[in-house]
């Protein structure tokens, strides 16, 4: 299919970003970055992020008027019909101005566009929603996979990439769920699944599809870690077998599951580090801590706050300890510094959200306003 | 594509020369793979999971032998870090202070935290300070202030600016400025307002007169965002509400330049979204009826275009560089 974003352009832009980083390197001269830039050409529209979301709120908000601003021609009897009508409208006029833009005025992925296509798809949706009634859940989310695969292969979107590959897996999973012999392996059919999408999507699809990989993988590795999770697969066990009891039933192969909580965190970020795979290692960091917070769910030996304190004190030592034993790299691993100045003012900010005092009442309450902490997450 | 497909198709248009691209190739190959940032988040994570737990144990505690120890813990804690960042320290220095030692920063965070833990524990259980609770919050404030430009820290500004925003009633972390904030109480609107635009000027003052011109950022976001919500409160529900629609329309027109001065567009943003809520209010309460009737359909429509418009270009209008 034929793609509205310049993909000439779009390996351009790659190669004048990997070339951005050998002249960091020094391992390119100024002038060779001028002329790498000169004869590798891309000429997008591309504003820096405060105001790519600027332009997607406006857009939203343009789009939503617009629809209200079209329906108000139909306004006498609001039937389905009608409403099928307004949508098919809104959806051409959407991707009419999609392709505009992306055509004429050389946005690429800049808030505007983005926003356009959601609103599309979601005015493409509408009418199909409301002609096919009454159908399960595995047919909607087929319709759903059809509609954002189409969108996906041409646009090549984040947002579009990830509900196409839940809607892939919703539709699987009420599948499995709605055979009785299957049902009870249904962890393990997802985990398989990741395994296969995890797969298919290893393979070179361009550059032009780089950052849908990227939302691809992160999925398949998290389903795949929560296929094998204790805590999800009980939980969920309990949840499908519609059981109203407070504590959720054992579940067969318990030990298994148990092992598995442990295995595949500890796997994502051994293999994260051997590869140099940033996504994988820092997907294994936070299903450790999601790893935490189970077996703390289900083993509440030690009082929380005790907890807490160990555990922050063995995460002190030990990446004070990783930073001072990588001061030279090791294994082809090292903690070299890159300078942006944004992510330090980022830092601030969530330390202010976190520590931030709030207003003196009654009795002062300090020690660490809104309780933020990934590992451990309980509620109290 | 990957890097060494790249550069064949640069030696083939022939701006590198071979041995160039070999070395290129050979780096590309052996570059170590970073996980500084990672680290520095799992040592922050640590910061905040032992700050809290601490937290809370004392107050559990609070009638046993235990805490006295803990009381002992938290206190030669503090302490103990403050020595290290004295020992660790920079000479003083207007501008950004690179420092030697990597830890540093993240220490005095940490004693910064302990510190209000244990402010707030002797207040609790020995009245300290009495019921001058402002007092209480007042100390630490300056304390964080001194620090955040001794050693040039600034997520300990950021401490000291809410601290500040506290001692007068205020919540003022710009993810909770609008849902923790009780704007019907009178006269916190005014409070709002002024020290917002207060932050601002001594945001302003540390660019122009580069002392810690990098604080700038800091006293803008949390002075800008105070500021433009406060005047919106204020517009919503105070009168006069002419007073309050041109102080929230000057402050927009001052973040925009910000912006432009500073080529932060973070600053742009709030500007465009603070004053577009801001002029369409005062288009609805200010306008007569009629007016009101023709333009109702067509305003959003037409309004939200013109504001992407004005972005679209907003290199062009504001001669930006980037």
């Amino acid at each position: 299919m034929k793609k509205p974003y310049n993909e000439t352009w779009v390996n351009n832009l790659h190669i004048q970003n990997l070339s951005q980083i050998w002249l960091k390197k020094k391992l390119i001269t100024q002038k060779q970055f001028e002329q790498i830039t000169s004869d590798f050409p891309e000429y997008f529209y591309k504003p820096g992020f405060f105001v790519k979301t600027g332009l997607f709120l406006f857009t939203l908000l343009a789009g939503s008027f617009f629809s209200g601003f079209i329906s108000l021609f139909f306004l006498e009897n609001s039937t389905d019909k009608i409403f099928t009508v307004i949508s098919l409208v809104c959806a051409v006029s959407f991707f009419f101005a999609l392709e505009y833009a992306i055509k004429d005025r050389k946005l690429f992925h800049s808030g505007i566009d983005n926003a356009l296509l959601y609103m599309a798809a979601m005015a493409t949706l509408t009418p199909l929603f409301l002609t096919f009634e009454h159908l399960k859940i595995w047919q909607y989310c087929l319709i759903i996979l059809i509609v954002n695969s189409v969108l996906l292969v041409r646009y090549a979107d984040i947002l579009i990439a990830f509900v196409s590959v839940a809607a892939l897996y919703v539709m699987i999973a009420s599948i499995i769920i709605s055979i009785p012999q299957l049902k009870p392996f249904l962890p393990f059919c997802l985990m398989l699944i990741s395994a296969v999408v995890y797969f298919f999507n290893r393979s070179d699809y361009g550059v032009y599809y780089a950052y849908c990989k990227i939302i691809v993988k992160i999925a398949a590795l998290v389903i795949f870690y929560f296929g094998g999770n204790y805590y999800v697969v009980r939980e969920g066990n309990a949840l499908l077998s519609d059981l109203l009891i407070p504590i959720a039933p054992q579940i067969p192969f318990s030990v298994l599951f148990y092992i598995l909580t442990t295995a595949i965190p500890i796997s994502y970020i051994y293999l994260g580090l051997k590869n140099k795979d940033r996504i994988l290692l820092i997907t294994g960091l936070l299903t450790t801590a999601f790893s935490v917070f189970t077996y703390r769910y289900y083993f509440d030996i030690i009082p929380l706050e005790i907890m807490l304190v160990i555990a922050g004190f063995i995460l002190i030592i030990l990446s004070v300890f990783a930073i001072k034993h990588l001061k030279s790299p090791k294994f082809g691993i090292s903690d070299e510094k890159d300078d942006s100045q944004n992510l330090v003012n980022l830092e601030a900010m969530i330390i202010a959200h976190q520590f931030g005092q709030s207003p003196a009442q009654d009795h002062l309450d300090f020690g660490g306003g809104d309780f933020g902490g990934g590992g451990a997450g309980n509620s109290y | 594509m990957t890097a060494k497909s790249i550069l064949e198709k640069i030696v083939q248009k022939g701006i590198l020369p071979e041995e160039q691209a070999l070395l290129i190739a050979d780096y590309e190959r052996t570059k170590s793979f970073s996980i500084h940032r990672e680290l520095r988040a799992i040592l922050y994570l640590g910061i905040t999971l032992l700050t809290t737990g601490l937290g809370i144990l004392i107050y559990k505690n609070i009638d046993t032998i235990g805490h006295q120890a803990i009381i002992t813990l938290i206190a030669a804690s503090i302490v103990a870090c403050s020595y290290y960042v004295f020992k660790y320290r920079q000479p003083f220095s207007r501008g950004i202070i690179n420092s030697t030692d990597q830890f540093s920063e993240y220490v005095l965070i940490l004693a910064c935290t302990l510190f209000l833990t244990l402010e707030g524990y002797l207040q609790y259980q020995y009245q300290f300070f009495g019921s001058r609770y402002g007092i209480a919050i007042f100390i630490p404030t300056v304390i964080f202030f001194f620090c955040a430009y001794r050693f040039d820290n600034r997520a300990v500004l950021s401490m000291a600016i809410t601290g500040l925003a506290s001692w007068l009633g205020l919540t003022i972390s710009p993810l909770s400025v609008l849902e923790k904030n009780d704007f019907s109480a009178p006269g916190i609107i005014v409070t709002g307002i002024v020290l917002g635009i207060l932050l601002i000027v001594i945001g302003w003052l540390s660019d122009t007169r580069s002392i810690k011109g990098h604080f700038g950022f800091t006293y803008f976001l949390f002075g800008g965002n105070l500021a433009a919500v406060s005047g919106l409160a204020g517009l919503f529900k105070n009168e006069p509400k002419i007073i309050y629609f041109l102080v929230t329309a000057a402050l927009c027109l001052f973040l925009i330049r910000t912006a432009r001065k500073n080529q932060s567009l973070i600053f742009l943003l709030m500007g465009v979204i603070y004053g577009y809520i801001a002029l369409t209010y005062g288009a609805f309460v200010f306008l007569p009826d009629s007016v009101l009737a023709a333009l109702s359909i067509f305003y959003f429509l037409f309004t939200s275009l013109g504001v992407l418009f004005f972005l679209l270009n907003i290199k062009k209008i504001l001669g930006l560089k980037k």
